[in-house]
């Protein structure tokens, strides 16, 4: 990531961390967001629409969900389509 | 054939709804099919994808006497009762008040005050309107109610289970009359939060048929219950009778219901059961029928299950689709329903289907006549009415024009608690608490807060995968209730989860989480409700996440009536063990603090500035929050399982004394007679009692309270020498937790673990003194407390 996306992605982390209840200290930028740990489900996927929308002006609604895998590639979504 | 004594009737009926203002005009409506359902006019639409609700048009509501004080849901409440108690010809002036009770369900409460405190300038008089609490009290004050008085707030089941509550108080002899039903108001929380979980349906909602969504609607139902030898002597016109109700948990999922269909099963089957009768007895069953996906195909293949192979005359229909989904109050409209198609001997329809939709009904509805779109005549016996909620709660009931064959337990099982689970400011766990009671340690603050984190999920086996779904409220009730079944060394296994259940009891439940959810569709607007905040706004939803980290999946109820609930809910768990409809309960009382719990307190100005303890005669109080659950165990259990139990619940007495909502001044008498029923129901003297902990919190008028009513109920010479204990002066006023705390406090006295000598007061006059007191000597602790409104119940504990 260059340094535009990882700023974005750090600001994802505050945004999960305080939407969606997701421990700071586990949130990598890999970590799948839909996997055991963290159980993200439909309801969270609307929430991070969302907060994405109002943070960068980003539709997500309906696009693939390979873009919702961890922060990283939220991050990468984002700064490709803000 | 049921026995007259636990015979329970229906003698008035009350309702208000979009398709009318009285029970009468609501049935003839739904029997014509007519649909409530409109644009809806009480909430901003504005960039909606659904715009429809189902609203009450009754001018009287704001004219009814009090109206200023009571949230519109309180108002649609006491308007329905009104009917109900006219209809029943019920004269208060002949009623002995302490007998007469209510029993409210709600979901939302009061949440059109929220709006309006969030929108007009904050103001204190829409503060004591927003808990679900008010409702039950606003009913008891308009018509003279002294008895049993709470609410109920399992979300969608409320209204059902209030019912089944109030049959179970007659058949325990704890009450021989309560109005009872539920309420709720259509409003931009509910409204927004089911836009949010893109569960409303763009067009009117349509059960068992489109199942694209529901549409939101108000208003209350209420019945007249009583035991029908009350009813027989008062020459009351008996309307039918109400035989067994099952309420059950899922264990699944917070908003959505198992698609098996077990937990809807396990709430039918225990209603047949308690009823005495088998499948083939119904002839109707007024449906949950939301017109959600999930619920109707879970509820399809419930009803199939249970009666395709021993009904063939089985009719079911969702009046949802005239009334819209009214939330607490369904259970309670539905029920009324039930009634008027059971004695007018009309199946009511689901309105909304087109040609082609009865073609596909007729390929899914089997032998079951799902009623579409028109009303069909027929002679029935045995009817019953189903309740799905949120939170995995299910609720079931069959009214008939039989006495059916209920019946109860020869002998009422003795009740033991076995587990602790305790979440307090100043530390979680019992050892914490032990060792900060034993130190005299005060309150941080005059706000003080629990917090529960890692440590405390890792030991309850917690994920974050789970937690992280849960506001605070439910976090404090998960690691508490946790706690506790660990603490009892009960395992929860697929052989015995149907046999545990739940009382959560709760003042103000996830109040803080309403209020945040409101404070973001204020600013935002109703299309920006967040979907991951809203199923943490229903009361129940700590209830029901409890249900669903433990896997217990029997009975499962939120009470809630003020900072007493902690102690109410031992009452209901007990009332439940005693029935033998559980032999295991988890009963809890759980209040939260947070920056806006602290800032609402604030603004009723009863948060002290200082610290102090019981009997400080100030202002305010140290506020504080906490969770603390109770495993309340049948003797046969205990020695089943070789259960170590701390003490023994030897009985219960509640009362209301019916005082100005938001006050306690005035409750002397009724926390009295809760104290002298305790007794009664403990087979125990007044002057057996040892000690008592009470809920003095330092507030001169909560203080001053508590003191003349043990002067009216002890008199002064056994007052002067009655050690009163206080919990909360080691963890401020947590309301329902500090209540249950004093439960807990009689357990750990009793099991020795507070050690030889515990700090006391004694009144002496005016003045009160502090002593001490040998722990050993102790043989039956009171734990009183009483709720804002004057709700009270007082517990009687005995070494186990």
């Amino acid at each position: 990531m260059n340094e535009e996306t990882k700023a974005i992605a750090e600001r994802i982390k505050v945004l999960l961390n305080e939407n969606l209840g997701i421990d700071a200290d586990v949130l990598t930028d890999e970590i799948p967001l839909f996997g055991d740990e963290i159980g993200l489900d439909s309801i969270d996927s609307l929430e991070i629409i969302g907060f994405i929308d109002d943070e960068w002006g980003v539709q997500m609604t309906g696009v693939g969900k390979e873009h919702f895998y961890n922060v990283e590639s939220l991050a990468k979504y984002v700064a490709e389509h803000r | 054939m049921t026995d007259h004594k636990i015979r329970c009737v229906v003698t008035g009926l009350g309702m208000v709804s979009a398709i009318g203002n009285t029970a009468d005009e609501c049935w003839e409506n739904a029997k014509a099919g007519k649909s409530g359902i409109k644009p809806a006019t009480s909430v901003v639409t504005e960039g909606c994808y659904a715009n429809l609700g189902a609203e009450v048009s009754a001018p009287d509501l704001d004219t009814l006497p009090g109206a200023e004080e009571m949230d519109r849901v309180s108002r649609l409440c006491v308007k329905a009762a009104g009917e109900a108690v006219r209809d029943a010809g019920l004269d208060m002036q002949k009623e002995d008040a302490g007998r007469v009770g209510v029993i409210m369900g709600s979901c939302v409460g009061g949440v059109v005050s929220i709006e309006n405190y969030y929108r007009n300038g904050e103001r204190a008089e829409d503060v004591t309107k927003m808990p679900i609490s008010a409702i039950a009290n606003m009913v008891a004050r308009a018509y003279g109610a002294g008895g049993v008085v709470t609410n109920v707030a399992n979300a969608c089941a409320a209204g059902t289970i209030s019912i089944a509550y109030a049959c179970d108080l007659i058949r325990a002899g704890v009450g021989d009359v309560f109005i009872a039903g539920g309420a709720d108001a259509f409003a931009s929380v509910p409204y927004a939060g089911f836009l949010s979980l893109h569960a409303l349906d763009a067009l009117p909602c349509s059960p068992f048929n489109r199942c694209s969504g529901i549409t939101l609607g108000e208003g209350s139902g209420a019945l007249v219950i009583e035991s029908y030898d009350h009813a027989v002597a008062r020459g009351a016109h008996i309307i039918c009778e109400v035989l067994g109700a099952g309420v059950s948990s899922d264990a699944h999922h917070i908003t959505a219901p198992r698609p098996d269909g077990e937990g809807q099963m396990n709430a039918i089957l225990r209603a047949l059961k308690n009823s005495g009768l088998t499948p083939k007895d119904i002839s109707y069953i007024n449906a949950h029928g939301t017109g959600t996906a999930k619920n109707d195909e879970a509820e399809f293949l419930s009803l199939h299950t249970i009666f395709d192979a021993e009904n063939d005359d089985l009719s079911v229909s969702s009046t949802k689709a005239m009334v819209g989904h009214c939330l607490g109050a369904a259970g309670a409209i539905e029920a009324v329903f039930t009634v008027k198609a059971l004695t007018d001997g009309v199946v009511p329809p689901t309105v909304g289907y087109t040609d082609e939709d009865l073609v596909r009904l007729s390929e899914r509805a089997g032998k079951i006549d799902f009623r579409p779109n028109v009303a069909r005549e027929k002679q029935m016996t045995n009817v019953m009415s189903n309740s799905f909620a949120f939170g995995g709660n299910n609720a079931s009931i069959v009214f008939s024009r039989e006495a059916g064959n209920v019946t109860l337990p020869e002998k009422k099982q003795d009740v033991y608690i076995t587990g602790l689970g305790l979440v307090l400011p100043g530390g979680n766990g019992i050892p914490a608490y032990l060792e900060r009671a034993a130190k005299g340690e005060a309150p941080d603050s005059p706000s003080v807060m629990s917090a529960v984190g890692h440590d405390d999920f890792d030991a309850c086996g917690l994920k974050m995968a789970f937690y992280r779904k849960l506001d605070k409220f439910s976090q404090l009730q998960a690691v508490s209730g946790m706690e506790a079944l660990a603490d009892a060394h009960l395992t929860v296994t697929d052989d015995n989860a149907t046999e545990i259940g739940i009382v959560v009891g709760t003042s103000e439940g996830p109040l803080s989480t309403v209020c945040d959810f409101q404070r973001e569709i204020v600013a935002k607007g109703n299309a920006s409700g967040s979907a991951f905040k809203f199923p943490n706004t229903v009361y129940n939803a700590a209830g029901g996440y409890l249900s669903i980290c433990s896997g217990i999946k029997g009975y499962n109820v939120t009470v809630t009536n003020g900072a007493q609930s902690g102690l109410s809910g031992i009452a209901y768990a007990m009332n439940i063990i005693r029935e033998g409809q559980e032999s295991i309960m988890l009963a809890t009382g759980t209040d939260e603090n947070s920056e806006i719990i602290d800032s609402l307190y604030r603004k009723l100005g009863l948060v002290s500035d200082h610290v102090h303890g019981a009997y400080a005669n100030d202002a305010g109080f140290v506020l504080g929050d906490g969770s603390v659950s109770l495993v309340l165990e049948s003797a046969d259990s205990v020695k089943a399982r070789g259960a170590a139990p701390y003490a023994k619940v030897l009985g219960y007495g509640m009362a209301n004394a019916g005082v100005k909502f938001g006050t306690v001044s005035g409750s002397e008498e009724a926390v009295a007679r809760a104290i002298r029923t305790a007794c009664d129901d403990a087979g125990i003297t007044l002057a057996d009692v040892d000690a008592v902990i009470g809920f003095a919190n330092g507030q001169a008028a909560v203080d001053k309270t508590e003191i003349g009513a043990y002067r009216l109920a002890f008199g002064d010479a056994k007052l002067t020498a009655l050690p009163l204990l206080s919990v909360k002066d080691t963890v401020g006023e947590c309301r329902a937790a500090s209540a249950a705390l004093s439960a807990a406090e009689a357990a750990l006295l009793f099991s020795g673990k507070r050690g030889s000598e515990v700090k006391a007061y004694l009144a002496n006059g005016e003045t009160v003194q502090t002593t001490v007191v040998k722990t050993e000597s102790l043989r039956h602790i009171l734990a009183v407390a009483v709720a804002a409104g004057g709700a009270v119940t007082a517990v009687l504990l005995g070494r186990a």
